[in-house]
């Protein structure tokens, strides 16, 4: 199928009868769209800027947040890597990749239910805003035509982010990115706290925080709650 | 007058002089233009740098004697970017203030345009007589189009009456054609490089600012609603933006306990 086709036919597939639907609208369709049609457990959509600021913009059907979440804390997987090279990340057998490059990864995954997991980034010139994360609870590559219609949706993704800002209806960017999940923002304090407790910068600060949590068999979000609420200290 | 014509599909070497080492010339200026028109995503593109040197190559290769581009300014009007000499800057800045000639012509019909003097005459009776006091007869303009987007248009003039002939036109619209297609392609991607950096920067300094409010809450203890507020009113008071105040304060640049001192906020 020729590109100006498919884009065709999946913006029709999202937009329906309403194609004056704002970039939120568009971009939670989009991950249902990828559900439904590539036989998926679960899509999301995820902002990122440095390492340690992912926001799931959309999401749809299961295990998709969890997935972005394990991620964040383990601060290693495949929509890292995908996002930091801008490179699609294709991962039909996670338990295959138990031992290779994201142990921490794939182990947190298999147990949360999810067997693959396709990561594409949404590019822009050498660089990238985020990734579009398709997981399924079963092994199994994507179809030709299924990778085409997931990377044709990661550019419209991409596209409907962007261009929001001009859209005549609608949310703009910054309403968009505050409706984009605020459960990292405890971490972000708490690694500002620990910065201050240790005199360290606040990338040494963050890997405390997770060396922390992960040491202590918590979630970064649990312990950086404790952090915050002056519970847990760093300099004792 | 003719709208794109193809009276003598002959070229090169059509004036009758020259063999085959002229062809393979022309060909290797040819390729050589080709690919100075692909190459618009280099980092360092300019827009009129690029246009120059699609009025210098259809000169050489078309045997215009100057050439000259017009680009749609976004208000429906075309704006003169590039000319191969003075003597056509001068004509089409002539020609866009009388609203007659044949770039205007081939920008607003998105076809190509070809008038020899005494059919120019009759088509732009202001412009031509300008045009043949500059020594030019021969009239030629070629939209820079893809598909239906029309974006300008290539201005080609001849000192002599002699049209060009049907190769020369399909190769002048083939290169007209590959700028157009350059010229969009770097516009979209130099627009989304912006509207990208824009979402990063906002993406950032939404952690910056929480981090900062951590950093602050710990160093001055206090609540982190607290340390907002004092973040904002050192920035407010300082006249700078929040999210770079963030980011001296997350990196030492302005300690913590300076947002307490200012302006009479004690805790």
């Amino acid at each position: 199928m020729r590109e100006d086709g498919r884009r065709t036919r999946i913006m029709a597939a999202v937009t329906g009868e309403d194609a004056t639907a704002g970039a939120d609208e568009l971009v939670q369709r989009l991950c249902r769209f990828a559900v439904d049609e590539m036989a998926l457990s679960g899509c999301a959509l995820v902002l990122m800027s440095g390492v340690e600021s992912a926001s799931v913009l959309a999401v749809a059907g299961r295990h998709a947040r969890t997935v972005t979440g394990l991620q964040m804390e383990l601060g290693e997987g495949p929509c890292l890597h995908a996002h930091a090279y801008g490179i699609p990340v294709l991962l039909p057998d996670l338990s295959a990749e138990s031992a290779s490059r994201w142990p921490a990864f794939a182990a947190a995954a298999l147990a949360a239910g999810v067997h693959a997991e396709f990561s594409l980034p949404l590019t822009v010139g050498s660089g990238g805003i985020g990734t579009l994360d398709l997981c399924r609870d079963r092994t199994g590559m994507l179809s030709d035509e299924h990778m085409a219609d997931a990377l044709m949706a990661a550019d419209i993704a991409r596209d409907a982010v962007l261009y929001q800002q001009y859209a005549p209806s609608g949310p703009g960017l910054p309403e968009l990115l505050a409706a984009a999940g605020t459960d990292r923002i405890v971490i972000h304090q708490a690694t500002g706290m620990i910065a201050a407790q240790l005199d360290d910068t606040i990338a040494n600060a963050l890997a405390r925080l997770r060396a922390a949590a992960f040491a202590g068999g918590r979630s970064m979000y649990d312990l950086a709650q404790d952090v915050v609420e002056r519970r847990v200290r760093f300099d004792d | 007058m003719t709208e794109t014509g193809a009276e003598r599909p002959v070229w090169p070497g059509d004036s009758g002089q020259g063999g085959r080492g002229d062809d393979v010339a022309r060909e290797a200026v040819l390729a050589r233009a080709f690919v100075r028109l692909a190459d618009t995503l280099a980092s360092d593109f300019d827009v009129v740098d690029f246009l120059h040197g699609l009025s210098a190559d259809s000169v050489e290769i078309l045997r215009a004697a100057a050439a000259g581009v017009m680009l749609a300014d976004g208000r429906g009007g075309l704006r003169l970017i590039a000319s191969s000499d003075e003597r056509m800057r001068l004509l089409e800045l002539f020609e866009l203030q009388g609203a007659q000639g044949p770039c205007l012509d081939a920008y607003s019909s998105g076809r190509t345009v070809q008038a020899n003097a005494a059919d120019s005459r009759a088509r732009w009776p202001v412009f031509a007589p300008q045009a043949c006091d500059a020594g030019f007869q021969l009239m030629c303009a070629v939209p820079l189009r893809v598909r239906t987007d029309v974006i300008g248009a290539l201005n080609l003039f001849r000192g002599s009456d002699e049209p060009f002939t049907g190769t020369e036109l399909a190769i002048a619209q083939a290169m007209a054609e590959m700028a157009a297609i350059g010229l969009i392609q770097e516009r979209a991607a130099r627009e989304r490089n912006l509207l990208a950096s824009q979402l990063q920067a906002a993406l950032n300094s939404r952690v910056i600012i929480e981090q900062a409010k951590g950093m602050i809450s710990e160093y001055l203890t206090m609540t982190v609603d607290d340390a907002f507020e004092l973040l904002r009113n050192y920035a407010h008071y300082h006249n700078r933006r929040l999210s770079e105040v963030a980011s001296d304060v997350v990196d030492r640049r302005i300690p913590s306990a300076a947002l307490a001192r200012r302006h009479g906020q004690h805790f």
